[in-house]
């Protein structure tokens, strides 16, 4: 009863997160570098938002709307994307900064 | 109404399926948004004016366990929609029932902490980091408060009515929901407060 209720890929999935929330701590009690830093904060973030959509959320369970939901979701993502980077360019690394 | 046995129930209608397919649709909006409210901080981040800033602010403390609440959450609402699937009905209300108090727990936090904020002189108007970080919060938050009552709702159509196909859509979709808030603040705790803190 208890291990059904369990799954172990969402049991794998929950403790995966909080092993990589932990590591992302090592931003504030290491001593690495400035970029070292962002790009452990990245793989960390985009490694956990993948659990959430491919283990927690399914998103390609359904063979009906699987293509349609990855190509829904890489659009959000490339509009975000492009709003971000766009911005981050002008604002920040260009020269208004 | 056509139920198709071979799929799970909340799937199990034309409706059901394109509801939730309708509601991947909302979520592809809502990252924009939400990107779009990371931009605003990110160019804000160092304009904080005479105000504090983040370093100055920020306490990882209570961000920590704001963090576990979601994860944890997460992962109870995936038990709770896993439990609807072997047709558990009192596995799933207690895994839903705890998704829901760890919500509010979170919430709670966040009050106290945007209470600590303004008490420490930082407000909405304060500085342009503080309105963008505000926002960002906020939205998030609301969406957290709005996840909440949304969630007790279903569970009274639970309690009352059982797994149906149209119960069972409901909370499959509230899932959604919540694991999306999960991801939202995942990349807030990355990186507007473990960057601020760095």
């Amino acid at each position: 009863m208890i291990k059904q209720l369990f799954p172990i890929r969402h049991v794998m999935g929950y403790l995966a997160s909080l092993v990589l929330s932990a590591a992302a701590l090592i931003v504030i009690y290491g001593d690495l570098s400035h970029a070292a830093n962002v790009v452990v904060l990245t793989v960390t973030a985009i490694i956990q938002a993948s659990l959430q959509l491919f283990v927690f959320m399914h998103i390609g369970e359904s063979a009906d709307t699987k293509k349609e939901l990855y190509i829904n979701i890489a659009y959000a993502l490339f509009v975000g994307l492009i709003t971000l980077f766009g911005t981050l360019f002008i604002f920040v690394w260009g020269w208004y900064a | 109404m056509k139920i198709d046995a071979s799929k799970p129930l909340e799937y199990s209608t034309e409706e059901n399926s394109n509801k939730i397919f309708g509601f991947w649709v909302f979520l592809g909006a809502e990252i924009p948004l939400f990107a779009t409210l990371f931009t605003v901080y990110f160019v804000m981040v160092n304009r904080f004016a005479d105000g504090p800033s983040g370093p100055e602010l920020f306490e990882i403390g209570p961000v920590l366990a704001e963090t576990f609440l979601l994860l944890t959450s997460s992962f109870t609402i995936g038990l709770a929609v896993h439990a609807m699937r072997l047709g558990h009905k009192k596995a799933m209300m207690i895994f839903m029932g705890i998704t829901l108090l760890m919500g509010l727990g979170f919430i709670g936090i966040e009050i106290d902490e945007f209470f600590t904020y303004v008490h420490e002189g930082a407000t909405l108007q304060t500085s342009g980091f503080l309105s963008s970080l505000f926002v960002l919060l906020g939205t998030h938050g609301a969406h957290v408060s709005f996840g909440f009552l949304w969630g007790v709702g279903i569970m009274i159509q639970l309690w009352r009515r059982g797994i149906t196909p149209a119960t069972a859509n409901k909370t499959f979709i509230f899932s959604l929901f919540w694991h999306f808030l999960d991801v939202v603040w995942i990349f807030i705790f990355s990186f507007v407060y473990l960057k601020g803190l760095m």
